[in-house]
This record gives structure tokens, C-alpha cells and sequence, in this order.
């Protein structure tokens, strides 16, 4: 009796921790994107509306969703609050401290970094350059996560499962 | 130190300036950060350098010298983090911030088909602090009054830059649209509605529209208009009965001010100029004060920090000139040659 309630938390867990594994890779391309709409949103807020970055931030923050809008939200209020603090700064703490709760990894964060290096600090035309920029280099991690998605996605699930159930026969 | 200002500034270089010696502090009336060069203040009519303790120095040696990154924050703030937003203010040279102060940009000009496009490499700040002097026209409004039209006579101020002409302005205009005349023939006149064309927002220092400076119940403020067409603006909409306009000086300023003397709007201008002779010595200038429409001049000088003025009414101003036939160049060193 022991063993068999032993033996389906095993496989519970098993399978979950596939799950999981496989979910991540499928919101890695989601996020990817969200952050892509972001930046186009933000690209249009520079070159027509000239709104200030801490407003521009902010309504980019409502227009995506949970864990990417985030990544905006902090950077804006920061701004907005705090005297003295700049853009760089805040923009790179907020995605070193934001990212982990996303789930992309570190070439995006790169190149989000490397965005707010020059965020704000030249004349529209050269802001939206470095806007594009950073759009190019996302849509090639774009199309690479969801090649790894394709590859990976299922695989993980059943290998989760699989796993589990090797742990199982081994057991008994 | 006037409230808001540090919050401008980031962090080593506010910490210098709030140390300043509260006399200093409170007589400030410009910052001048220059990227790798000495921190200058400007107060009570004199000026001196900042040690990095905050005490102020005639030596710029012992000095603070504020670095790229001060420079760097100081113009994040000032742009709200922005410059793409703030081109049209790096084209004219100057931001201005909550409160009415003025900030003045130097560094390298970027031209686009001969005309300036914007500054970059911004290297050196001025800042100048705005403040209200409440009651300081007391002693000149008496001298601008037309006791026949029971209003002011069309007025222009004159001064070199930094001696009080934007303090005055707004403490006439606060007076003519409250009603504070403090003139014995003037006590039982009300205010009178005021439309202030306020292109550099330095009169009014509007916060979202909404002045933040008093000037009296009966006012309106076209914040950040070009003053040509603000004043055009105000005529037709918002029937003032005087028109409160600072530096005057360009051909379409002139034109704009000759359709409001003679559409029964009365006028307070200013403009920089060090005395009569400048005055018509500038081309516009000398045009719209050579025409006679102007009633009064006051011109504004300094002694210490005590602000003289001296009223000058039209006629004796046009019959100064006239005695003295020839415009006068003066060199550097104060000789006065004559032109041929």
C-alpha cells in the first residue's frame, strides 16, 4: 500500500516537474514577443507623441501583460520617485531584479540592457535606431526560442514522465 | 535654497549645494556648473566658487569641480529623462523647470541646413532662480499710471540681462489685475484683466497650465506661446485690457505689438537693453520706440542687491536721443568713439 502511494507521488511529481519544464520553454517566445510589442509601442510613443520616458514607461506597463509589464512599471515609478536616479541605472537594476521572474534568459536581458544604456540621452532619430536595434536582436532570440519550443516543449513533458517512471521500476 | 531645486540635482553635487551657508542660500540667484570646471554661484549681485564643504571661495582652484556624470544627471533631469522630447527647448537653449527657473545650455550646436538643430555634448548649466518679490513694483506703478484712461501707460522695461525685469513684470502684472495700485489717485480703480503671453513660462511658471506664482485673480497666461502669435491670440479670445509680454526683440514681436497698441490693449513689454541709447540703437527696438507709441520706459539697473529704476516718460526719452545725433560705439574698455 506504501509502495503504490510511493510510487504515484513519484510520478505526480515527475510529471510535474516535465510540466513545468515545458512551459517555460513555451513562454519564453510568448514573453519574447509581449517585449517586442512593448518596444514597438514605445518606438511610436518617441517619434509621434515625444512623451517623457517616465510616462512612455508607464503605459507601456499596461499594455503588457504580468511578468514583462513588470520589468516597466518598476523602472517608471523609479524614475518618477526617486531624485537623482537615471535612467541607466534604474533600468538596469530593474532587469537584473525582474528577470528571474520572467522566462527568458540572458541574450534578451543583454539586449534590453544595452537598450537603456542609450534610452533617453540623444535626439529622437538616433533613439529610435537604438529602439530598432534592439527589436532586430530580439526577433533572431524570438525565432531561436521557438525552435528550442519545438524541440524541446514535448520532449521535456514525456521525458518528466518517463523519468518518473524509471524511478518507479527501480524502486520496486 | 529655494525648495524644489536640489531634487535637480544628483547626488555629490547636491550634497555641495546644500551645504551652502543658509545668507548665501537664500540670496541665490544662479547656479553655474561648467563639466570639469570650477562650481560658480551667483548671489546678492556678486558671484563665487563652492568648495566641495559648501563654503564659498574667490579661489576657483579650491573649488568643486562637478564632472560628466553631475553633467550627465543634472540634463536626465532637467529633459525628465527625455531629450528626444526636449529638442525644441535644446534648439532655443534653455529649459525650464517646475517653479519658473530657467536654465540656460551650452555645449556643442549641431546645425541642419545652416540653422541651428539642436545642442549636444551639453557642457555648461546656468541655472537661475526665479523668485517672487511681492510688492517690488509698488514704487514703479505709480509712475506708469494714465490717470485719463484710468489704466497704465503702454510701458516698456528696460535692463541689462539679470537685474529684475521678469521679477517686475510679475509683480505688475500681479498688481494691475488685484487692484494694488498704491496710488493715491488710483484708489478707487479696480484690477484690470491681464493676458500674459509667457513664451519661456519664466512669468508665470505654469504647472499644467496653472500658474504657480500669484499674479492676482484677474489674469490670464498663454504658457509657452510664441509671443507674436500669443498676443494676436489673446486679443481675439480673451478680451485683456493689458498685455504682459517679456524681451521683446524680433520683427514679428514689433508687428504683434503695434496691432495690440492700436486695438485699445495697453502693453508691458521688456527687453534687454542698458539704457535709452541701446534702445535705439536696436534695429526693432528703435522702430517701435522712435513711433511714439510707448508712453513710458523704466530702466532697471543694480547696486548691490538693491534694484534702482528711473521712469522715463516718452517725450523726454525721444528728446534725449534727439540732442545726441550720432549713435555712440563703445570699446571694451569704455572709450566712446564716434561711428562716421
Amino acid at each position: 500500500m506504501m509502495q503504490l502511494a510511493g510510487a504515484l507521488l513519484v510520478m505526480f511529481a515527475g510529471t510535474m516537474i516535465g510540466y513545468l519544464q515545458s512551459v517555460r520553454f513555451a513562454a519564453r517566445p510568448r514573453q519574447i514577443r509581449q517585449l517586442l510589442h512593448a518596444l514597438q509601442r514605445l518606438e511610436t510613443e518617441i517619434q509621434y507623441g515625444q512623451t517623457p520616458l517616465p510616462q512612455a514607461l508607464a503605459r507601456l506597463a499596461a499594455i503588457v501583460p504580468a511578468p514583462v509589464s513588470g520589468l516597466f512599471g518598476s523602472i517608471s515609478s523609479e524614475l518618477a520617485k526617486q531624485p537623482g536616479s537615471t535612467v541607466r541605472d534604474s533600468w538596469e537594476r530593474a532587469m537584473r531584479e525582474g528577470w528571474t521572474l520572467t522566462a527568458m534568459k540572458q541574450p534578451e536581458r543583454d539586449a534590453m540592457i544595452r537598450l537603456g544604456a542609450t534610452l533617453g540621452a540623444s535626439g529622437r532619430e538616433d533613439q529610435i535606431k537604438h529602439v530598432r536595434l534592439t527589436m532586430h536582436q530580439l526577433q533572431a532570440e524570438e525565432s531561436a526560442a521557438r525552435e528550442e519550443q519545438l524541440k524541446y516543449e514535448k520532449m521535456c513533458r514525456s521525458l518528466g514522465m518517463l523519468g518518473a517512471a524509471l524511478v518507479v521500476i527501480l524502486m520496486l | 535654497m529655494a525648495h524644489q531645486l536640489p531634487e535637480l540635482f544628483a547626488a555629490p553635487l547636491r550634497s555641495v549645494l546644500e551645504r551652502l551657508p543658509p545668507p548665501v542660500g537664500a540670496s541665490l540667484e544662479e547656479i553655474r556648473i561648467r563639466e570639469n570646471r570650477p562650481l560658480e554661484i551667483g548671489y546678492a549681485g556678486g558671484f563665487g566658487f563652492v568648495r566641495p564643504d559648501g563654503s564659498i571661495t574667490s579661489d576657483p582652484r579650491t573649488a568643486y569641480v562637478p564632472g560628466r556624470e553631475d553633467c550627465r544627471a543634472l540634463l536626465e533631469r532637467l529633459t525628465n529623462h527625455s531629450i528626444y522630447a526636449a529638442e525644441e527647448e535644446l534648439r532655443r537653449g534653455f529649459v525650464t523647470i517646475n517653479g519658473g527657473h530657467r536654465v540656460g545650455l551650452a555645449g556643442r550646436v549641431v546645425l541642419e541646413r545652416g540653422a541651428v538643430a539642436h545642442l549636444r555634448n551639453v557642457s555648461g548649466f546656468n541655472v537661475r532662480i526665479a523668485r517672487a518679490r511681492i510688492g517690488c513694483a509698488a514704487a514703479v506703478l505709480p509712475g506708469l499710471l494714465d490717470l485719463r484712461a484710468r489704466t497704465i501707460r503702454h510701458t516698456l522695461i528696460l535692463s541689462p540681462p539679470q537685474q529684475g525685469k521678469t521679477t517686475l513684470l510679475r509683480d505688475l502684472v500681479r498688481s494691475i489685475s488685484s487692484g494694488d495700485w498704491r496710488a493715491p489717485a488710483a484708489a478707487d480703480w479696480k484690477g484690470r484683466k491681464v493676458g500674459v503671453v509667457d513664451e519661456r513660462s519664466e512669468i508665470a511658471a505654469c504647472d499644467d497650465g496653472v500658474p504657480t506664482f500669484d499674479l492676482g485673480p484677474r489674469c490670464d497666461v498663454l504658457d509657452g506661446c510664441p509671443k507674436a502669435e500669443g498676443i494676436m491670440m489673446l486679443i481675439r479670445s480673451m478680451s485683456p485690457e493689458v498685455i504682459a509680454v517679456d524681451e521683446i526683440g524680433r520683427k514679428e514681436d514689433a508687428e504683434a505689438l503695434m496691432e495690440a497698441l492700436h486695438a485699445g490693449v495697453r502693453v508691458l513689454a521688456t527687453a534687454h537693453a542698458a539704457g535709452l541709447d541701446d534702445l535705439f540703437a536696436r534695429p526693432v527696438l528703435s522702430g517701435l520706440a522712435a513711433s511714439g507709441v510707448f508712453g513710458a520706459f523704466v530702466l532697471l539697473s543694480r547696486v548691490g542687491s538693491q534694484v534702482v529704476h528711473r521712469i522715463v516718460p516718452a517725450e523726454q526719452a525721444l528728446r534725449e536721443m534727439k540732442s545726441r545725433p550720432l549713435p555712440v560705439i563703445r570699446s571694451p574698455a569704455g572709450q566712446e568713439a564716434r561711428s562716421s
